[in-house]
């Protein structure tokens, strides 16, 4: 499995866990993945956390991301994800949800993927908890396994990089026991 | 000679009432009557169909054509409906033929020689040239004949689509009863009195004995009645704006019903366009207030567009941000049209959302959250670490060479917009030892890296200076911090993620 493979159009994937765990860099590298095929993808960013120039060092080409931000209204991101999820040609609809994510009820997340699926769209939701509970197709947990620095241990000159452990815990029609291991530069 | 050898005329009867009938479709099966004046002394000017089998003719009074039809419905005349009706009428026939004459409110000349490789034979074309005209509201009679005045005497009787063949115009003509045509005064009675009651017994008469008794009306009955054209035939220029107006009987003082009017001028002008195999890149709406003065709001579209839905939304963003002043009494919606263009898919690449669907969806999503947090972003040129610039979107499906094969799996940044102010302890060579206040109440240094200097815009008011740290916390966080040298603050600046 590559770091992308886990990406299905017409399907809803939740990526959570706790900050600084990797899943911001999860997100980053389903942009990358979708934009470099010349994809059109949006990114809800409910706290507007995204760092333009860590997601072009990413490689995500910025120009070909629509960047929603919503100033800290979950109700505005879930109106916004709906919105874009239901208009066709997005590869990619991203909701960054934060700390605090709002949770969708079911009839709600039902309807998202229904729209997924018309759309054909691959929906991404990034949280510290779960939004769509049953709707999703796919959810991953992320956890931070180790920091790297460079420089002596007492006094480190510089932060290398992190690696973190994405465990599946729901998998639709299969059981969620996948895990497999991610390295992240700094 | 004008050269016109085969000509279509498309007439629709009772143009004012039909052109009611087209702006309100639910008038089109009930008698309708367009009355002018002011009460009590209103007079109907015309009238459609189901009002004529109901004996109510015009210059009637309005009372005497109620009395003889209680259902009929009553409309006010209006030149900005009729204009429009007439425009759409124009438009139609010229999405078939280059050449077309516009000879008054419903009743244009179509110059078809030549089309039959292109459309197919004089009854196609008929046929074709009524369906463009119902495309747009308008009920059409066709006659094909190879004059106009063969064309428009035949198409008074032509209940379908109807061929006079080359060569056989005064055949036909000839049967056509004198009473079936309106005259000038006095004519209509004189060839009453002379006992004629054909075309053809008009036709046979000498010229020069009917202008001798009848003057120039008298010449010019011998005209229609040969089939003969005495005018040249005037080409039809479509300007470049197309406008399409309502003038509305109430005034309108909500945005939902001011939709609702705007949503029907926009089917009848796209449907125009359609016809015309146009689309509209830009749009321009004139609303007509209650206070007198007009309320113009411009709008360029993404893309040139030819359905209602999405410029609807548009519109009604535009008015939602913008409302008219006092209640609205008239719209005229203007488009400007450029030639469709045809994007043939490719197979095998990424699909792109549409423009018109963007447009709308990011009309939509300005309203909720503001035109300064929607967009497309590119990095800014400068070294400030927030520092961004907003770009257009690309949509096309051209895969970027230099992004091809990148693999790197760059650990991300949550950054915090503003920063948050923090309290910091340092240990005694002035690292970071205790964060007070940042994702936790408090939370002790595991590791830190740093400090980095960077600074910018040190000749500008808006000069900046700061040293960095990449810190780890023990909440199980990895933080960069930022400590402001100019205000001496310590700033949650990112969170690694």
């Amino acid at each position: 499995m590559t770091q992308t493979s886990w990406l299905q159009r017409g399907r809803i994937t939740e990526i959570v866990g706790p900050l600084s765990s990797g899943r911001t860099s999860l997100l980053l590298a389903a942009l990358r993945a979708v934009t470099a095929a010349a994809g059109a993808a949006a990114l809800i960013d409910a706290d507007a956390t995204l760092d333009p120039a860590c997601a072009t060092r990413a490689g995500v080409a910025l120009d070909r991301v629509l960047w929603v931000r919503c100033g800290g209204r979950r109700e505005a991101a879930v109106a916004a994800l709906d919105l874009l999820v239901r208009c066709p040609g997005f590869a990619l609809v991203a909701l960054d949800a934060g700390e605090t994510p709002p949770r969708l009820s079911l009839a709600q997340a039902f309807r998202l993927r229904q729209a997924a699926r018309r759309a054909d769209v691959a929906v991404v939701l990034v949280g510290r908890h779960r939004v769509a509970g049953a709707g999703a197709a796919l959810a991953v947990r992320t956890r931070r396994q180790e920091l790297a620095w460079a420089g002596p241990r007492r006094r480190p000159t510089r932060l290398i990089g992190m690696r973190t452990a994405v465990q599946v815990i729901r998998k639709q029609g299969a059981p969620s026991t996948d895990r497999e291991e991610h390295w992240w530069t700094a | 000679m004008d050269g016109v050898t085969r000509v279509a005329c498309v007439w629709v009867e009772s143009f004012a009432a039909a052109a009611v009938a087209r702006a309100e479709p639910a008038l089109r099966e009930i008698p309708l009557a367009i009355v002018t004046g002011t009460p009590p002394a209103r007079r109907v000017v015309d009238a459609n169909a189901a009002a004529r089998d109901a004996s109510v003719r015009e210059d009637m009074g309005e009372a005497e054509a109620v009395a003889r039809c209680p259902a009929l419905v009553r409309r006010g005349a209006s030149d900005d409906i009729v204009a429009s009706a007439r425009r759409a009428l124009l438009d139609a026939c010229y999405g078939l033929s280059p050449r077309i004459e516009d000879s008054g409110p419903g009743l244009v000349f179509v110059d078809i020689a030549g089309l039959e490789r292109l459309l197919g034979a004089d009854d196609v074309i008929a046929h074709q040239l009524a369906r463009a005209a119902r495309s747009v509201g308008l009920p059409a009679r066709v006659a094909v004949a190879g004059t106009r005045t063969a064309a428009r005497v035949a198409v008074r009787r032509a209940t379908r689509p109807s061929v006079i063949p080359p060569g056989a115009e005064a055949a036909t003509l000839a049967s056509v009863e004198v009473s079936a045509l309106d005259w000038p005064p006095g004519v209509a009675e004189a060839l009453a009195r002379w006992g004629i009651a054909s075309l053809g017994e008009i036709a046979a008469l000498s010229r020069a004995a009917l202008a001798a008794r009848l003057g120039a009306a008298g010449l010019a009955a011998h005209d229609v009645a040969s089939g003969r054209d005495v005018t040249p035939f005037q080409p039809w220029t479509p300007p470049p704006f197309w406008e399409e107006a309502q003038a509305l009987d109430w005034e309108i003082d909500t945005l939902p019903a001011l939709e609702a009017v705007l949503e029907r001028v926009l089917e009848r002008l796209t449907a125009r366009l359609v016809a015309a195999h146009l689309a509209a890149d830009g749009l321009q709406l004139r609303v007509a207030l209650a206070s007198g003065g007009h309320h113009v709001r411009a709008l360029t579209l993404a893309c040139p567009m030819d359905e209602p839905r999405p410029m609807l939304t548009l519109l009604a963003h535009e008015l939602a941000a913008r409302p008219p002043e006092t209640a609205v009494i008239g719209v005229a919606l203007q488009a400007h049209a450029v030639p469709r263009r045809a994007v043939p898919g490719v197979l095998g690449r990424s699909s792109a959302p549409a423009v018109r669907d963007l447009a709308t969806v990011l009309a939509r999503l300005v309203a909720l959250v503001g035109a300064e947090n929607v967009g497309a972003i590119a990095p800014a040129d400068s070294h400030h670490p927030d520092a961004f610039a907003t770009t257009m979107l690309r949509v096309d499906a051209e895969a970027d060479a230099e992004d091809a094969g990148r693999d790197d799996d760059v650990l991300a940044f949550r950054r915090l917009r503003p920063p948050r102010v923090i309290d910091v302890e340092t240990d005694a060579t002035g690292r970071p030892a205790v964060v007070h206040g940042a994702l936790s109440a408090v939370a002790r240094v595991c590791d830190c890296a740093g400090p980095w200097h960077v600074s910018g815009d040190w000749w500008d008011r808006d000069r900046w200076a700061r040293e960095e740290w990449d810190v780890a916390l023990d909440d199980r966080t990895v933080v960069r911090l930022a400590r402001d040298l100019l205000r001496g603050e310590w700033l949650l600046d990112a969170v690694y993620d």
